[in-house]
């Protein structure tokens, strides 16, 4: 479920990923970026999105000098749209939205503000949007992640890394099913028992329901059923080869059991120090280093989160030798 | 029995109805000790004194999908004629003699039965409805790894009437002891 602008074209729209995860650090932007080379260089176009509103440096991951049009430029009215700020990067179908940088007011967009950005994004000319979020739980990091067709959480095998993914994962549960509510018109019925239910002891999403249902069955299955769509996506970064090999399988059960969320495991990344050294040289891990276990670790994810491109590549290739 | 609240239990241990039982014993055993050993993906989900109500919860999922099994009624007959018709043939009458004792070895009684009737575990576990880790179980009376006492005779019953025992009852009571004995 996602706002869409060109709701009659939707074969050419793009599918829009987005990456958070909670915690600063955990390589949200190193994956992202990763992500988006891997699909460029299958031919599709990409385009990375700088939307780490206040602390954007996408462009320094991918060895660009300081952008000279950024998001701050959509926001003041400089230019019309998204896509008169798309920079190209030195990489071949993949481009840029550089964020704005050390602009406070930036990181507190409006909703009709960031609503309209959110329209642009699905009506960029890419198949893949790749939205780069910065760390926390704000709002404007919820809304971008709900409205992806893709939520990627990205963590890293750390106490505080998965507290804040939880954190982060509840966050977005509850901004989704107030949206809900006030789309099926149910949000003022429901808000007064919910507020009086949370500081009563409703914890977990679980909870909530079961108590919804009880209270009201017809509006409580509609919420459930728009509810049960949630189902992003997890990746474990910086993993070590044998103590993190159960992690992400492990976490989406406690979600399940514990959030009654279905957490999706799109793959496990192993720790791999070539990252650091990339990251020193400014050039993406995938350029530098194009068969180290990272760029494996993140092309297994992108086949297995992509397996029509996959197909349609395969389907080429043969045409091709034919 | 609530059927939303048993479909809520198959959920969290992330299985739809038609798992096996031995698919849910595993789901529930692995979910048990996540929270148990305060790995790294539950620590911070529990507060200090939430692990024992944690783990009741989940224990009472558990119970309640061996429950619904326990008293699920197999299919009609109406509705299966040709399996009516099949199972009057194989109303294996005829009297077996095993040489376990079924007061001593209960377990090894069972088993005896079964082979005896020509029926595999899994023959036996697709009329029960029993998991055939369960049953496997039964036979070997490996008590650790069986359901709570007021599953485990009504799964000595089922069993029991599977492969024909004559005296169930008897060998129920029996098996029952030993279970209260070793554990």
């Amino acid at each position: 479920m996602h706002l869409s602008a060109d709701t009659d074209n939707q074969s050419n729209e793009p599918r829009v990923w987005a990456i958070g995860g909670g915690k600063g650090g955990v390589g949200k932007s190193v994956i992202c970026t990763a992500l988006a080379m891997s699909l460029a260089r299958q031919g599709e176009r990409c385009v990375v999105i700088d939307a780490d509103l206040g602390g954007a440096n996408l462009h320094t991951f991918l060895g660009m000098p300081n952008p000279r049009h950024t998001l701050s430029d959509l926001f003041r009215k400089k230019v019309d749209g998204l896509e008169d700020i798309l920079l190209p990067t030195p990489y071949e179908n993949l481009s840029l939205v550089s964020g704005t940088r050390a602009m406070l007011d930036m990181a507190n967009l409006s909703y009709q503000q960031k609503m309209k950005m959110i329209r642009q994004i699905f009506a960029l000319p890419a198949d893949h949007i790749f939205l780069d979020l910065g760390a926390g739980s704000s709002y404007n990091v919820l809304d971008f992640f709900i409205a992806a067709n893709d939520g990627l959480l990205v963590i890293m095998p750390t106490p505080t890394s998965i507290e804040n993914a939880y954190h982060f994962l509840r966050a977005v549960y509850f901004r989704k099913l107030r949206k809900v509510m006030k789309r099926l018109g149910v949000d003022e019925l429901v808000n007064s028992s919910l507020n009086e239910k949370v500081r009563g002891g409703i914890r977990t999403p679980q909870d909530l329901m079961a108590d919804l249902k009880q209270r009201d069955p017809g509006v409580g299955n509609a919420i459930a059923l728009e509810m049960e769509q949630f189902s992003p996506c997890l990746i474990v970064n910086q993993a070590q080869r044998n103590e993190n090999s159960e992690l992400a399988d492990e976490i989406a059960m406690a979600c399940r059991d514990f959030f009654g969320i279905e957490v999706k495991v799109s793959g496990v990344v192993r720790a791999d120090e070539r990252v650091l050294i990339s990251l020193n040289s400014r050039r993406p891990v995938l350029d530098m280093f194009p068969n180290s276990p990272f760029a494996e670790d993140v092309q297994r994810i992108v086949r297995k989160m992509t397996p029509d491109t996959e197909a349609e590549h395969e389907r080429r290739s043969t045409a091709a030798q034919l | 029995m609530n059927e939303e609240a048993l479909q809520r239990s198959y959920k969290r241990f992330g299985l739809t109805p038609d798992a096996s039982l031995r698919e849910v014993e595993l789901a529930f055993h692995k979910l048990r000790k996540l929270y148990s050993d305060n790995s790294l993906a539950t620590y911070s989900l529990l507060e200090d004194g939430d692990l024992p109500d944690r783990l009741n919860s989940l224990q009472a999922a558990y119970d309640m999908i061996l429950q619904s099994r326990l008293y699920s009624q197999p299919a009609s007959d109406q509705a299966f004629p040709e399996r009516r018709q099949e199972d009057r043939r194989d109303q294996d009458s005829r009297i077996v003699v095993v040489d376990a004792d079924p007061q001593q070895k209960p377990g090894l009684f069972l088993k005896q039965m079964r082979e005896a009737r020509n029926m595999s575990i899994h023959n036996v576990a697709e009329r029960t409805k029993i998991g055939p880790h369960q049953l496997q179980c039964i036979e070997a009376q490996d008590f650790t790894a069986l359901p709570a006492p007021v599953y485990l005779r009504g799964f000595l019953k089922e069993f029991c009437r599977a492969v024909k025992v004559q005296d169930p009852d008897q060998l129920v009571e029996a098996f029952m002891m030993l279970y209260s004995e070793a554990t």
